[in-house]
C-alpha cells in the first residue's frame, strides 16, 4: 500500500477533527432527546440510550473509511474472520456484509443490488454479495463512499459463498485474496483440523505484513485479542440478560447493537461501549423495564435478521405481547469468548473460529436452539427461512420439526430473505405469523 | 446408441464378486482408497428425474435440484445396493446434506462426510491427506481391513492410469466417430467403473471407434453435469460438437499423476491439483486460463455454461468468465436447468440460436 500524506491530511482533518467534533455533538443531541416520534412507545420501551453512541461509533467507522485510502492499509473482511492480525497491524477492516446489511435496513439493498444483477449477477445468489457487488460496480452506497481494499481477507466459518464472492472482489480489484479455510465441523473439531486452521493464518501474517508494509506485534496482537475477548464476554453478558423477566433488550435490539462486536472487535472504544450497554440494560433489569412493555410469551429467533422488516416485526410481535428475547445468530458473537487466549495468539483464535454456529452441524444447531429455549425459558421458537443463507437454513425443517415433536416447543419457519425484500411476501408471513402467535396462547 | 452397462449392473457385478459399494456424492474424494479397502465408489449425480416432495421433507424449495435429488434417491431406496454413503464438502447445499444424513436422516448406511480444503497450499495437501487417513481408519473399522502402503500405492497408480485413459480419451475427441452423448456416456463411466474396467473400455473406445469423427460447429460446455443428457442429442442435431468441457463431474476430475511415497499424501496432492474448480476455491483467472488452453487445443468457436438453478458457485464466476471470453474473441451462452425438468423448447432454442451465430 503506498502512502500518501495528502491522504493522511485529509483523513485528520476529516474524521479526527471535523468529524469526531460533529458526531459527538450529533450524539449529545441524541442523547437528550426523546424517542423518535415514530416510536411505539405504548407497546414498546423507549429506545436504549446507547443507541446514540451505536450511532456515534458506526458512523465513525464509515467515515474513517471514507477517508482510509492512501492513510491505512484497508482490508475487506468477512464477519466471521479472525480479523485481529489485521487490527493489529493497523488496516482499516471493512466488512461487506455488515455494509449489506446497513442498506437493507435503510430499504436501499434492491437499488444497489439491481445494479449486480444488471451486470449479469443472478438473483439467486446470497443478497448481501449482490448489495456488496452492486456498491462495488456502481459506487452506491448510503454511507457516502466506501474505501478501495488493498487486502481481501475471507474466512469460510461461516459459509462457502464469501470463497466465490471474494474471488469475485478479487478479480475486480485485482489485490491479494488470503483464504482461510476452516473446515466444516460435522461432530467435533478434528485437532487436525485446528492446526490447519492455526498453520494458514500464520501463513497469512507475511502477506498481511507485506501489504501494510509494517510488521506485526505480537504484544500489540496479544492487547487486540485482549480487547476482543472482553467485549465478546461483555456482549455475551448483554444477551444473557434477556433471561429475565421481563426482558430487557429484545433481539430486534440486539440486531441493532451487535455492529460494534462484528465491525470492531479488537479495539478499546468497543469494550467501552459494552461495558456501557451493560449498565444500561442492568439498570432496566434493576427498574423491571421490559423491551415489550406487556410481555406475555418469549420466543427464540433463529439465522439472520429480516433486516428491511425490523421495524415492522418488532412492533407487529410487541403489540401481541410477543417478546423475541434469543437469537442464535447474535449468540454466534459471544458464546466462544472463553476460547479466546491472548496468551496462545493463533492457536485460540483457529479454535475459536472453527466453531461458531455457521460451521457446526445441523445437530449441533439443534441442542443449542434447546438448551436456549431452557436457559431463557421461551415459549416458542421462529426460525428464519433464509433463501440467501443456506448453511444456516439446511436442517431447520428437522430442527423445527424435533423441537414440537421431541421437545414440545412451538416453532414456526418463516420464509424470507435476510437483505432482499422482493422475497418476502407480506400477506403470507403476517398468516403464518397470525396462526403461529394463536398456538402460544 | 454405443452399449454401456449402468450403475446397477456395475454394482450388482461387484458385489457377486465379493466386494462392497460405496454411494458417493459430488465431487472430489479418493477412489483409489476405496479400491484398496475392496469398496467400488458409485457416484451419485442427481440422478435427474426424481419426485423431489420426498426431500422436500427435509430441504427448502430453494436448494439446488441435484442435492434434493440425491436425498430423495436415498429415500426412495436408489442407495439400497450402497454399503456406505460417503458426501464430500464441495458447496453449502452439499454440506447441509452432508449434515443432514448424519443428524436427522440418518440412513441405514454409515454415513461419512469428507472435507475438502480450498487451496493448492501444502498445508491443504496435509490437511486432505489427514481427512484421507481418518477415512481410512472409518473404512478399517467398518470392513476390518488394513491395507498396507504397499497395496494402496497399487490402488493409486491404477487410478492414475485410468485418470490418464480419461486424458487420452479427451485428447481423442475430435478423432473418434463416436456421437456427443455417446462421449459423455464413455467419459462418465468414470464415476462408477473399476478404474481397471474403465482403463480396458477405453482403450477399446479409442479402437472400435476412430476415425469419422462427426461433423459441426466445435463448442465447449461448462457447468456441473450434463443433465438431462438429451440435451448432447440437441447440441449435436442442431450443428454443434462438443469437444472438450469444464464439468464437475466430467472434465475437472482429470487428475494428474502424483509423485512420492507416502500414499495419503500423493492421492491428496493428486486432487488439490487437479484442474481449476470454483469449489476448490481456484481464482476466476486460473479458470479462465483453463478454459483459453482448452478452446486453443481444440478449436473451439464458443461455450456453452450450462447451470444448474440455485448452484452459487457457478453463478458467481459467470459474469466475469463470460466477460473475459468475450474480451478474447469467444461467444458465450448461459444455460440454466433444473434437472428434474424435461430438456425445454427455450433451451434448444437458445442453443439453437447461439449454434448459428457461431456457425
Amino acid at each position: 500500500m503506498k502512502r500518501d500524506w495528502r491522504a493522511s491530511i485529509r483523513y485528520y482533518w476529516n474524521v479526527k477533527v471535523l468529524g469526531n467534533a460533529y458526531l459527538r455533538w450529533q450524539r449529545w443531541r441524541m442523547e437528550r432527546k426523546g424517542p423518535p416520534r415514530r416510536w411505539r412507545t405504548d407497546i414498546l420501551a423507549p429506545p436504549l440510550k446507547i443507541g446514540a453512541r451505536t450511532k456515534e461509533l458506526i458512523s465513525r467507522h464509515y467515515l474513517e473509511g471514507r477517508y482510509a485510502n492512501g492513510h491505512k492499509p484497508v482490508a475487506w473482511v468477512t464477519s466471521g474472520a479472525p480479523v485481529e492480525i489485521l487490527q493489529a497491524l493497523g488496516y482499516y477492516v471493512l466488512y461487506p456484509e455488515n455494509h449489506g446489511a446497513l442498506c437493507g435496513a435503510r430499504k436501499v439493498s434492491v437499488e444497489i443490488s439491481t445494479e449486480a444483477e444488471n451486470a449479469g449477477y443472478s438473483r439467486d445468489i446470497c443478497s448481501y454479495a449482490r448489495t456488496d457487488i452492486g456498491a462495488m460496480l456502481s459506487g452506491k452506497t448510503p454511507v457516502g463512499k466506501l474505501p478501495k481494499p488493498d487486502l481481501l481477507f475471507a474466512c469460510t466459518n461461516i459459509c462457502q459463498t464469501v470463497l466465490f464472492w471474494y474471488r469475485v472482489l478479487a478479480e475486480h480489484f485485482k489485490v491479494p485474496l488470503i483464504v482461510i479455510d476452516t473446515p466444516f465441523v460435522y461432530t467435533s473439531p478434528q485437532e487436525y483440523s485446528i492446526q490447519y486452521v492455526k498453520k494458514q493464518l500464520e501463513n497469512a501474517v507475511p502477506i498481511a505484513e507485506k501489504v501494510a508494509g509494517r510488521k506485526l506485534s505480537y504484544k500489540k496482537l496479544k492487547q487486540v485479542m485482549r480487547y476482543s475477548r472482553m467485549a465478546a464476554e461483555l456482549w455475551l453478558q448483554v444477551m444473557e440478560r434477556g433471561k429475565n423477566r421481563p426482558a430487557p433488550i429484545s433481539v430486534f435490539d440486539q440486531f441493532i447493537h451487535m455492529a460494534p462486536i462484528v465491525e470492531m472487535r479488537g479495539k478499546p472504544e468497543t469494550v467501552d461501549f459494552y461495558a456501557a450497554m451493560l449498565r444500561e440494560v442492568d439498570d432496566r433489569v434493576k427498574k423491571g423495564i421490559g423491551a415489550v412493555r406487556n410481555e406475555q410469551r418469549r420466543l427464540l429467533w433463529d439465522n439472520l435478521p429480516i433486516w428491511y422488516k425490523l421495524r415492522e416485526l418488532s412492533e407487529y410481535l410487541a403489540e401481541r405481547g410477543v417478546a423475541v428475547v434469543a437469537s442464535t445468530y447474535t449468540m454466534a458473537w459471544g458464546e466462544l469468548a472463553p476460547l479466546i487466549d491472548p496468551e496462545k495468539p493463533f492457536e485460540s483464535m483457529a479454535r475459536t473460529y472453527i466453531q461458531p454456529i455457521l460451521n457446526v452441524g445441523t445437530g449441533k444447531k439443534l441442542e443449542k436452539m434447546k438448551r436456549m429455549i431452557e436457559e431463557y425459558h421461551l415459549d416458542g421458537a421462529i426460525l428464519h427461512s433464509d433463501r440467501s443463507c443456506k448453511p444456516y437454513s439446511i436442517g431447520q425443517v428437522d430442527q423445527r420439526n424435533r423441537l414440537i415433536r421431541d421437545y414440545g416447543v412451538p416453532a414456526l419457519l418463516l420464509e424470507a430473505d435476510h437483505n432482499d425484500p422482493r422475497s418476502y411476501a407480506d400477506e403470507q408471513a403476517r398468516a403464518r405469523l397470525d396462526a403461529f402467535i394463536e398456538m402460544l396462547y | 446408441m454405443l452399449e454401456i452397462p449402468g450403475r446397477k449392473e456395475i454394482c450388482n457385478k461387484f458385489r457377486e464378486g465379493g466386494g462392497r459399494v460405496a454411494a458417493v456424492m459430488p465431487i472430489h474424494y479418493p477412489r483409489e482408497l476405496f479400491r484398496a479397502f475392496g469398496v467400488l465408489p458409485i457416484e451419485v449425480w442427481g440422478p435427474p428425474g426424481m419426485d423431489i416432495s420426498h426431500s422436500a421433507a427435509h430441504l427448502q424449495p430453494y436448494v439446488c435440484s441435484m442435492v434434493h435429488n440425491m436425498l430423495a434417491f436415498l429415500k426412495t431406496g436408489g442407495l439400497d445396493c450402497a454399503d456406505f454413503i460417503i458426501v464430500p464438502h464441495a458447496c453449502d447445499s452439499l454440506q447441509g446434506l452432508g449434515s443432514l444424513l448424519v443428524d436427522f436422516v440418518r440412513p441405514p448406511q454409515p454415513v461419512f462426510p469428507l472435507y475438502m480444503p480450498r487451496g493448492r497450499r501444502p498445508e491443504d495437501v496435509e490437511f486432505f491427506a489427514q481427512e484421507f487417513r481418518k477415512l481410512y481408519d472409518w473404512l478399517s473399522n467398518l470392513t476390518g481391513r488394513r491395507p498396507s502402503d504397499e497395496q494402496l500405492m497399487e490402488s493409486i497408480l491404477m487410478e492414475e492410469r485410468a485418470d490418464k485413459a480419461l486424458a487420452k480419451l479427451y485428447d481423442l475427441r475430435t478423432e473418434v466417430s463416436l456421437s456427443v452423448r455417446d462421449f459423455y456416456r464413455v467419459v462418465r463411466t468414470r464415476q462408477y467403473f473399476p478404474a481397471e474396467e474403465f482403463v480396458s473400455f477405453v482403450e477399446r473406445v479409442i479402437d472400435e471407434y476412430s476415425g469419422n469423427p462427426p461433423d459441426g460447429v466445435p463448442v465447449i460446455m461448462s457447468g456441473i453435469v450434463p443433465e438431462p443428457m438429451e440435451v448432447l442429442d440437441e447440441i449435436q442435431n442442431l450443428g454443434g460438437i462438443v469437444v472438450g468441457d469444464d464439468f464437475a463431474c466430467c472434465g475437472r476430475r482429470v487428475y494428474p499423476a502424483g509423485s512420492g511415497e507416502d500414499p495419503f499424501i500423493r492421492m491428496a496432492w493428486r486432487i488439490v491439483h487437479g484442474p481449476p474448480d470454483v469449489t476448490r476455491g481456484d481464482l476466476i483467472e486460473e479458470r479462465f486460463e483453463h478454459l483459453m488452453d482448452k478452446v486453443k487445443k481444440t478449436g473451439a468457436a464458443g461455450m456453452i455454461f450450462y447451470t444448474v438453478k440455485f448452484c452459487e458457485p457457478e453463478l458467481f464466476d459467470l459474469p466475469d468468465m463470460r466477460r473475459r471470453l468475450k474480451e478474447a474473441g469467444i461467444p458465450s451462452v448461459h444455460v440454466e436447468v433444473d434437472i428434474n425438468d424435461p430438456l425445454s423448447h427455450q433451451t434448444i432454442t437458445r442453443i439453437g440460436a447461439f449454434l448459428e451465430v457461431l456457425i
